[in-house]
């Protein structure tokens, strides 16, 4: 089984950057990321300049008047590791709305399920390739927030823990991708869906006022965001981890109920 | 009716985008509510049109399978469903900040096990969500939530804050309110320092009181100009303590109420009635706190503290280190990293956590008054600071010139004196305790928030008036460093990861193009 499926993974990942359709989704979010991360930094300065002046502070001495709330983590780290969240729901669907549909459309799925591979090993390979580009793509961009680490003092410690979140957050959003791609034959309805599905799930903030309390919490439990915050601020809760985790396992059930539905058609 | 579907979703998506675009100004709008609920009955009728198109499972094996696998994705469901909630009530996680910022410290710790004690009911943290620094602090709250049994978290809105809440003036940045029964009181900035002096509050019979001296030249407490005062008093009533004004002269003792007196840079004389006042207070095992100022020749320092065992010489402690600080050329601004590991008053204090005292005075330690009397310095200014005698010269930024010859001894700025008087050591709460700081404007409004001049303020309160647990909850830092980056530094990086990283991947890309063509 190790062997049919490294053989598979191996065929996807050729796939994958044969095409430069994933250079150009490496590039528009390493591209994105960098200049946020640049905006927050700037932002930063500027506050920092504006609390170190005279005015502000009545001494006008550099280290120790800048109340500590106005801090690097607070003002350029936990802001750009949300924003590198919503660039990922961004560029992650252009990846994974073929995987599954491309296969479906030229007829090579059926080649597939008869060559003796089973659904849940395809899936598996197909899942399991793009979670590694996830981690491809979140190793191109932990650059800034590294950067932030050194020369800031945070601990490696704490970049362990966003990079841990980004991934698990990164391989939810693509799981829900797949399970679309797995769906249909045509790439644009599951680039569609590969954005809708996330794109509404990410934060229910939005009916918060309409709902009532208990429902507001339940829904809470629901969104993306909610759950990656933590991450960022440097503690990897168990709910989170749960939550991700099972987001993962549904998506990749869902792609293989699809294969087998597909196969008894 | 393939076109119904894809329209619903666009809907969707435009009502939500539409929401958060608009929601600072108006919340749910009526478009935004509109384009959700249309298009949510698109998805349903084209769901529903589709599905009547469906040929695709008529064999009974096919039927079978689907079964099977709705089956199976439903009870996937229900499994993480109920793992979810489990992970919930496990409340397990893994604090990786530098300080692990979001985990409660043994002294928090050690006051829920009080609470959980005592009983009654408990402490509510009333959360508004909605805060300006509410997303900073949701964790530490929730730390309090799950290891804290006698304090509960209840998350309210700032637009509808719980009844007990109404009374209380609060702004934007008022992130937790903590209350108990009718009674709720405002945390000031959301530190766990501060949440768990709130919650202290309760656990507390009274107040803690503090007595201010006062008609000798002491410090301003109703100023709020830098150079006033006005600043400790606030600081005071947020962290549980009742400052209250002492008449000296009309009084033949110490308030019986009191559980420390301040004696605040006196400028003039005390009466030798007041002053055997407060030699009685101490006799009985009362508390004293002294703030001194360069230059003033009060009996108060000259007569009073040698007796129980202070020296306070007429003079200013000078440092050129620390000259540029406050843009003053005279080397008067005291920059003090050195501080008595073991001494209560300092014991949070480190080279990293430093005080200003501009125009500090020494404070030396003179003989015991009793044998078993503990007198220890606490604080010292750098190896590279002299004592000027001629005291209205170096404040004029005349004698500025360090001696030839410096006396190696390092010079001590604060000092404590404990003195059991019989009252058996096992009793702490009954010692007489003194602090004396050499110096005054580090409590100014000016100065109290720099540096960590603050800290030493509380902590020496907080010792005199036996809350002493209290002192070793430090505010944690968020980051060592806090300015990382200068501008320059940060066009660097710029250039590099927004330009020529993205470029480089985007050249691998069209490289493997070009193959593929070939």
């Amino acid at each position: 089984m190790i062997r049919r499926l490294a053989a598979l993974s191996r065929k996807e990942l050729r796939q994958l950057f044969a095409s430069p359709i994933a250079y150009v989704v490496l590039t528009v979010y390493v591209a994105l990321t960098g200049i946020y991360f640049f905006q927050h930094l700037v932002s930063y300065n500027q506050l920092l300049f504006v609390y170190q002046s005279e005015g502000m502070t009545g001494g006008g001495f550099d280290q120790g008047t800048v109340p500590s709330r106005i801090n690097v983590l607070n003002e350029v780290f936990v802001p750009s590791a949300e924003d590198f969240g919503l660039f990922l729901l961004v560029v992650l669907p252009l990846v994974t709305m073929r995987v599954f549909a491309e296969e479906r459309a030229n007829g090579t799925d059926e080649l597939l399920l008869t060559s003796g591979l089973r659904p849940y090993e395809v899936a598996l390979a197909k899942h399991g390739v793009t979670y590694a580009f996830v981690l491809l793509l979140l190793l191109g961009s932990a650059i800034y927030p590294a950067v932030v680490v050194l020369r800031a003092g945070l601990g490696m410690e704490h970049l362990v823990a966003l990079v841990i979140g980004q991934l698990f957050y990164g391989c939810a959003i693509a799981s829900l991708g797949l399970a679309c791609s797995a769906f249909t034959s045509s790439q644009i309805v599951a680039a569609v869906l590969g954005y809708a599905i996330p794109f509404v799930l990410l934060d229910f903030a939005w009916l918060s006022n309409t709902v009532s309390e208990g429902v507001a919490a339940v829904l809470r439990e629901v969104a993306l965001l909610s759950h990656y915050g933590s991450f960022a601020r440097g503690v990897i809760e168990l709910r989170n981890v749960v939550y991700f985790a099972g987001v993962v396992a549904l998506g990749w059930l869902a792609s293989v109920a699809s294969l087998e539905l597909n196969r008894a058609r | 009716m393939a076109f119904l579907p894809a329209a619903g979703v666009v809907m969707i998506l435009v009502g939500v985008a539409s929401y958060y675009a608009t929601r600072s100004l108006h919340g749910m709008s009526a478009f935004s509510a509109a384009n959700v609920a249309i298009g949510l009955v698109l998805l349903v009728i084209g769901a529903v049109a589709q599905a009547r198109r469906f040929r695709g499972f008529s064999g009974a094996e096919s039927r079978r399978v689907v079964l099977r696998w709705t089956a199976i994705l439903v009870g996937a469901l229900v499994l993480v469903v109920g793992l979810d909630v489990w992970a919930r009530v496990m409340t397990a996680r893994i604090d990786l900040t530098v300080d692990r910022m979001y985990t409660l410290s043994d002294e928090s710790l050690l006051l829920c096990k009080e609470l959980e004690k005592k009983g009654g009911p408990p402490v509510e943290l009333v959360f508004f969500e909605d805060a300006l620094l509410a997303k900073d602090v949701r964790l530490l709250v929730d730390a309090y939530d799950d290891t804290c049994p006698g304090v509960k978290v209840r998350d309210a809105s700032r637009r509808e804050p719980p009844q007990a809440a109404r009374d209380i003036y609060t702004t934007t940045a008022t992130t937790v309110i903590a209350c108990r029964g009718e009674v709720c009181d405002p945390v000031g900035y959301p530190s766990e320092r501060n949440i768990t002096t709130a919650v202290a509050r309760f656990t507390r019979e009274h107040a803690i009181r503090v007595y201010f001296t006062i008609g000798h030249g002491e410090i301003d407490l109703a100023s709020e100009s830098e150079t006033g005062f006005s600043g400790i008093a606030s600081l005071l009533r947020d962290q549980g303590f009742d400052p209250q004004a002492f008449v000296g002269p009309a009084a033949s003792e110490v308030p019986a109420d009191a559980d420390l007196v301040v004696v605040a840079a006196p400028e003039r004389d005390l009466m030798p009635e007041e002053l055997a006042v407060l030699d009685a207070y101490l006799t009985r095992g009362g508390r004293l706190l002294v703030l001194a100022d360069a230059g003033q020749r009060s009996s108060f320092y000259s007569e009073f503290l040698p007796r129980w065992g202070f020296t306070l010489d007429d003079a200013v402690v000078l440092d050129r280190a620390s000259s540029p600080l406050l843009q003053d050329p005279k080397p008067v601004n005291l920059i003090v990293h050195t501080f008595a590991p073991l001494n209560p008053v300092t014991r949070n204090l480190s080279a990293r956590t430093m005080l200003l005292l501009p125009r500090a005075r020494p404070v030396e330690l003179a003989r015991k008054p009793a044998p078993d009397d503990k007198l220890e310095r606490a604080a010292f200014a750098s190896q590279r600071a002299w004592v000027s005698r001629d005291v209205a010269a170096a404040l004029a930024g005349k004698d500025v010139e360090p001696p030839d010859a410096k006396d190696s001894q390092q010079i001590s700025i604060v000092a404590t004196g404990l003195y059991p008087r019989g009252n058996g050591e096992e009793d702490t709460s009954h010692q007489a305790r003194i602090v004396v700081i050499g110096n005054r404007d580090f409590a100014s409004n000016r100065l109290l928030e720099a540096l960590y001049n603050r800290d030493l303020f509380l902590n020496a309160v907080r010792w005199l008036a036996n809350d002493e647990q209290r002192i070793a909850i430090t505010d944690k830092a968020w980051t060592p460093v806090q300015d990382p980056l200068t501008l320059q530094t940060t066009v660097a990086y710029f250039y590099f990861l927004a330009f020529a990283l993205p470029e480089a991947l985007l050249l691998l890309g069209i490289f493997a193009w070009w193959r593929q063509q070939t």
